[in-house]
């Protein structure tokens, strides 16, 4: 059976376009998507039932015995943390929350490692944003600020910008200018027009000198900005200038590398400044198929979009302190549950560490690094695959996922939901 | 009158305390306060041996010593307005928040946060401050405004951001973007720092030790002799990409490519 505009879950172009085929209950061939996006849907190896850490090995057990043990771990803590969110649908995610501030835990998703900074950045001086739609149909000049999209999102180019025909850009190759600035020159260098190569840490003063050279003060500026020529920032200043419209996107290259919010924030500002000559709109390159939601779901419930602490009953949010890298680099936290994400691998190793002495409860349906330091393993279906539920695409657009096959495993809103009813109930409440 | 609270071993030693209740006016009503040990609720005679002396009618006659381990105990002196508190070792985060009078004085270490959006009053840290000391919080646009703090050791990452009043003095180094986003008061880093005043307003920020990564987008103006420092410094006028008034004195030029 044929099944026409699929989405794929795997990153945040959530791309809505895909043909899947399947057949006994099995998908055999995806067309449309790339191959990170076909991987995730066909050949997807998972666990067949909850396990549990017992003496050396692993031994299956049920569904209701695995809740019964993850209530009790939760229950038992001073400071549990519940981590991760980003590979789930938001119906999910809203009773991971409600979880959190029942048992008074510390909620966090993946931002916390990819956009947080993007997000404080924004909450500092707003975000002149747009939808992907509108890019794709006007924006003829293009800014890939420390992402590689060639790599991390690869259709991000053919359906958005570089090679995507659009409304008022009817020959996007040649009408479309393309601007890459990294640290190295990377595949997506290849295709620019520009490539402005900063040294490593430099991004913040190269954003803090085209603004001044947007605004007429290039005088001060020196002949060169980390590593970056007075002429060539004069050059991509005018181009920007003269755009009819542009669009910024960046990646962890501007998040994650020193300076961090302030360095999105100097980018935002760039933006704005742009704004007095032309259009200008910046997006984040969201990576997690719906690490956007993740960060909706979480404002709409508690008003932060991140990094929330209920231990005093009420949401407080501080990244720094909230956050669960920070709270394992302190070993604050006493117990852990991870839903559809894997710390293990991508957390720095003093916070695994401190995930590896504690209790820790992993809703997933792969086997992963994760695994190997948790007691207890519940897998639910996959949203986009064999459940159904809603996601955020990168530009904040609400998209929904479908079920196209159906394995009859449970998914995890229906997991989260008895959790939460069974601490509920141990509660008295 | 001295309120002597002796942190006791506790066994999860790296479970947060919450302790804003710890302010020299709340001892005027005796010292049944509450705290909070992660998301539990506990009394402070749980978590502290207390010990009082003396009596007092006023807030400012008040001194409170803490001692033990106190490095993860939160939130001392929030909202505070009068009288002394004195702690023998390190602190944890946002000790002095809003705080708006009276006198802290750290003996050891301060971690984050350190006299986060202070009015008024005086923190006295010996040891070394963590991130975002005399700071704002996420997306306040106004940081410190009133008060001083002292720091006799080093300074983390984004010291003084948004400061928009008081005094900020470091008599060691400051990390990454000191004084980044200041809008007023006064902000003295005796040692090193790195990219400092990004995007700076107004206000004033002296550096005597050496500027690593100095931002392309401050205007020289000129020098200026301190008789009571004996040095020359050179005074930038910034930041020009944000159309700031700030000024930014350092010692020698700054610039490493001059
Ligand atoms: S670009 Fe992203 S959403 Fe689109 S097919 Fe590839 S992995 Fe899936």
């Amino acid at each position: 059976m044929l099944i026409k505009d699929v989405v794929c879950p795997f990153c945040g172009c959530l791309c809505d376009d895909l043909d899947v085929e399947v057949e006994n209950g099995r998908i055999i061939r995806v067309d449309n998507a790339c191959t990170l996006g076909s991987k995730t849907m066909v050949g997807d190896d998972r666990l067949k039932a909850p396990i549990r850490r017992d003496g050396k090995g692993w031994i299956e057990t049920t569904y209701d015995a695995a809740i019964e043990e993850a209530a009790q771990i939760l229950l038992d803590a001073d400071r549990p943390l519940l981590y991760g969110w980003s590979r789930t649908h938001g119906e999910a995610q809203g009773i991971g929350v409600h979880l959190a501030e029942l048992i008074g835990g510390v909620v966090d998703n993946t931002s916390t490692v990819c956009h947080g900074p993007s997000i404080l950045a924004i909450q500092e001086v707003g975000h002149p944003g747009c939808t992907l739609g509108q890019v794709k149909n006007r924006a003829d000049l293009i800014i890939y600020w420390g992402c590689n999209p060639i790599d991390a999102h690869p259709r991000h180019m053919s359906r958005y910008t570089t090679y995507a025909t659009g409304f008022f850009v009817k020959d996007a190759h040649r009408d479309r200018k393309v601007i890459v600035v990294d640290t190295r020159r990377n595949e997506s260098a290849d295709v620019a027009t520009e490539f402005v190569q900063v040294e490593p840490g430099g991004d913040y003063a190269v954003l803090s000198a085209l603004r001044a050279i947007v605004r007429g003060r290039g005088d001060v500026v020196p002949p060169s900005v980390s590593g970056v020529s007075r002429e060539q920032l004069v050059r991509v200043a005018e181009m920007c200038k003269n755009a009819k419209f542009g669009a910024i996107f960046f990646g962890l290259g501007l998040t994650m590398t020193a300076g961090k919010n302030k360095n999105v924030r100097n980018a935002i500002e760039l933006t704005d400044e742009l704004n007095r000559h032309t259009k200008f709109i910046i997006s984040p390159m969201r990576g997690h198929g719906n690490v956007y939601g993740t960060n909706e779901v979480f404002t709409w419930i508690t008003g932060y979009p991140y990094a929330v602490d209920f231990s005093r009953g009420i949401a407080f949010y501080n990244p720094g302190e909230t956050t669960a890298i920070d709270i394992l680099r302190r070993g604050e936290c006493d117990a852990c549950l991870v839903v559809a994400s894997d710390p293990a691998a991508h957390f720095p190793k003093p916070c695994v560490e401190h995930l590896a002495r504690i209790p820790v409860v992993q809703i997933d349906p792969h086997p992963n690094a994760t695994t190997h330091i948790c007691r207890l393993q519940i897998p639910g279906s996959v949203a986009g695959i064999d459940a159904a539920g809603t996601a955020y695409r990168m530009d904040g657009v609400p998209i929904r996922l479908k079920a196209i096959i159906e394995t009859g495993v449970p998914n995890d809103t229906e997991i989260l939901q008895r959790l939460y009813n069974r601490v509920r109930e141990a509660k008295g409440e | 009158m001295r309120v002597i609270l002796e942190a006791k071993v506790r066994k999860k030693p790296f479970l947060p305390i919450e302790a804003e209740s710890i302010i020299p006016r709340n001892f005027l009503k005796g010292t049944d306060l509450a705290v909070y040990e992660g998301n539990k609720e506990r009394k402070l005679v749980d978590l502290f041996r207390i010990s009082v002396e003396g009596t007092a009618v006023t807030p400012e006659k008040i001194e409170v010593v803490l001692k033990g381990d106190t490095s993860r105990v939160k939130r001392i002196g929030e909202y505070m307005d009068a009288g002394k508190i004195t702690i023998s070792g390190d602190v944890g985060m946002h000790c002095g928040n809003f705080m708006s009078g009276g006198d802290i004085e750290i003996l050891g270490n301060a971690d984050a946060w350190l006299g986060r959006e202070m009015r008024g009053g005086y923190i006295l840290c010996h040891g070394n401050a963590g991130h975002y000391c005399a700071s704002g919080y996420r997306g306040e646009k106004t940081g410190m405004q009133g008060g001083r703090v002292e720091v006799l050791g080093n300074a983390g990452d984004y010291c003084a951001e948004y400061l928009t009043g008081g005094e900020v003095h470091i008599h060691g180094s400051c990390g990454d973007m000191a004084g980044v986003e200041m809008k007023g008061g006064q902000f003295i880093i005796d040692g090193d720092a790195t990219r400092p005043c990004g995007n700076m307003k107004d206000g004033t920020c002296m550096i005597f030790g050496t500027v690593r990564q100095m931002l392309p987008t401050f205007e020289r103006i000129g020098t200026k002799k301190l008789p009571d420092r004996k040095v020359t410094v050179t005074v930038y006028k910034g930041d020009v990409a944000n159309r700031g008034k700030g000024i930014m004195m350092v010692k020698g030029t700054g610039r490493s490519d001059e």
